[in-house]
């Protein structure tokens, strides 16, 4: 609460979210309330993203941009942006579409094993950069900065509207519980999940789907946003263990606080001026990440 | 009683025919150690009658085809212990043991001390050696109450002490009634234990029966394509110890 009361007041002006009246109770709950809701929900779906992607590809440095979705996405919402530079909402319907399109075609080698995936995600994500390389090349010069913007998060909007947004982070959350124990025993690897009773076909499936489906909604929302669904699981286990009843509420809650930490620093540093988030999420969260590492190890 | 039937079994992997048409019986309260050369489809023939390899003829389990159980049926009825599981993610032993049947379990002590991991518990499985996890994993198998264990080489990485430990716990498993089938690479340990055998021969034939009648000069010669002579130095120690004159 008292994070909520900080990162709520925080900015180019500090406003006590208590006594705001007027203008100051205009930017506080018209403004900042609901970019801070935007963070904290995209912060907590990327880390839920991660934690499910790890397991699922049974490998720590998975993340929710690993199998290409966002790179995808990012094809999608610049395609928006040229065919349309004047529309707000067509770079992130082309963003959704793009995610989707990603999806569908990772989908397509899902039956085979962890690895394979993997291989088919990361090869695809390289055709994504390069199909997105060459429409920024041919993108006018005046959308390369709304593009550039995009590509390296952006919390100051979001087309998905923010009760839609927090729905999908409870839905979320709700999936990941019931699938909790099932995700400790593929911790185990394939083979022993499927001996312990999990039919492990089916939870792949339900897991590839709900995570593209979970990022897809976040870079939508955001715009790629890197770091948080790689470190923020990691962190998780650091702190509570490995077991997913824990790891994954505390991902959910920690992702979010984590990108709207990150947003507040963005938005107040160099204020009036703000910086990429992305950059800010890496920047708090490795030295964090790492303290506790070495912590953990000694 | 047996509790798993094998009828015209043929496995396949790779294109490769391992099986061809194997018929047998799996009886309750009697070890069966399947051995052979490597590669001929011994840890494949127990992922099939663990129904997590597709086989081609039937697989009973008490009396209904493997493939009509449902994934949670066949986990209450047999228990496989095969690869090591890995380590990326720092499970605890623990937590491993939670897995396959929870602290809560009435023989959690029993299994945890006959394997000596007491001092373990709270370690991460990738902070111990292969012989400590192995131990982990076969303690975790006591924990499931199944009536069918399946094993992958249990003793692989275990020192002789373990090895003891372990053949032991496997006898009396079998002595309380469960089926217990079991790959071995070791024909004294095999002869240790085993009621039946089923032995490879690399050309996809298994010939399978009593301990007695199957670890023969003769047999054993034929599959692995060894002279017993020279294998003396592997045989004669249980030549000597046993005096079983199936292996001499």
């Amino acid at each position: 609460m008292l994070m909520f009361w900080l990162v709520l007041g925080a900015g180019e002006q500090w406003i006590n979210p208590f006594d705001a009246r007027g203008q100051d109770a205009t930017i506080l709950w018209e403004l900042r309330l609901p970019r801070l809701l935007i963070a904290f929900s995209v912060g907590g779906l990327l880390a839920l993203a991660g934690a499910w992607f790890q397991v699922l590809l049974g490998n720590p440095l998975a993340e929710p941009y690993v199998l290409g979705v966002a790179g995808s996405a990012s094809v999608g919402a610049v395609a928006g942006l040229m065919l349309m530079p004047e529309s707000a909402w067509v770079m992130s319907i082309g963003a959704f579409a793009g995610a989707w399109v990603g999806i569908v075609v990772v989908m397509a080698f899902s039956h085979l094993g962890p690895s394979r995936v993997l291989l088919a995600g990361v090869v695809l994500a390289a055709f994504w950069a390069a199909i997105l390389a060459l429409l920024l090349a041919l993108l006018p010069e005046h959308g390369l900065g709304r593009a550039f913007a995009w590509m390296m998060g952006d919390l100051s909007h979001s087309d998905i509207p923010v009760p839609l947004l927090i729905l999908a982070w409870v839905a979320a959350l709700a999936c990941g519980m019931l699938l909790s124990r099932s995700l400790d025993m593929l911790l185990l690897g394939e083979r022993h999940a499927s001996a312990l009773g999990v039919d492990v076909h089916v939870l792949r499936r339900r897991l590839l789907w709900s995570a593209s489906a979970v990022t897809a909604i976040a870079v939508t929302a955001a715009g790629t946003i890197g770091f948080v669904g790689l470190v923020v699981p990691h962190l998780m286990r650091l702190i509570f263990g490995t077991l997913h009843r824990f790891v994954l509420p505390a991902s959910a809650v920690g992702g979010g606080l984590l990108l709207m930490l990150a947003d507040t620093a963005s938005r107040t540093v160099i204020a009036p001026a703000e910086l990429p988030v992305g950059v800010l999420t890496a920047i708090i969260g490795v030295p964090v990440f790492l303290y506790l590492l070495l912590r953990r190890t000694s | 009683m047996n509790i798993i039937g094998l009828k015209h079994v043929t496995l396949k992997r790779g294109g490769r025919t391992l099986v061809t048409g194997f018929s047998n019986v799996i009886v309750k309260g009697r070890v069966t150690v399947i051995m052979g050369p490597n590669g001929t489809g011994k840890s494949s023939l127990l992922l099939a009658l663990a129904g997590m390899m597709p086989a081609t003829g039937k697989i009973i389990l008490r009396g209904r085809p493997l493939n009509e159980h449902s994934r949670a049926e066949l986990a209450r009825a047999i228990a496989w212990q095969g690869d090591l599981p890995p380590t990326e993610f720092g499970l605890t032993v623990a937590q491993r043991l939670q897995l396959a049947g929870g602290e809560h379990h009435t023989d959690f002590s029993k299994s945890v001390s006959l394997m000596e991991l007491g001092e373990l518990l709270g370690r991460a499985l990738g902070d111990l050696s292969s012989g400590e996890r192995q131990r982990v994993e076969l303690a975790a198998l006591m924990l499931r109450d199944c009536p069918v264990w399946l094993l992958d080489e249990p003793t692989a990485h275990l020192d002789l002490r373990h090895q003891v430990i372990c053949l032991n716990m496997l006898r009396r498993q079998s002595e309380h009634g469960r089926a217990v089938v079991v790959v071995l690479h070791d024909i004294q340990q095999a002869v240790s234990i085993a009621d039946d055998v089923m032995l490879f021969d690399g050309r996809g034939n298994i010939a399978a029966g009593d301990v007695a009648v199957m670890l023969t000069r003769e047999r054993l010669q034929a599959a692995f394509g060894v002279s017993l002579h020279d294998a003396s130095l592997l045989l004669d120690y249980h030549v000597q110890e046993n005096g079983h004159e199936s292996t001499q």
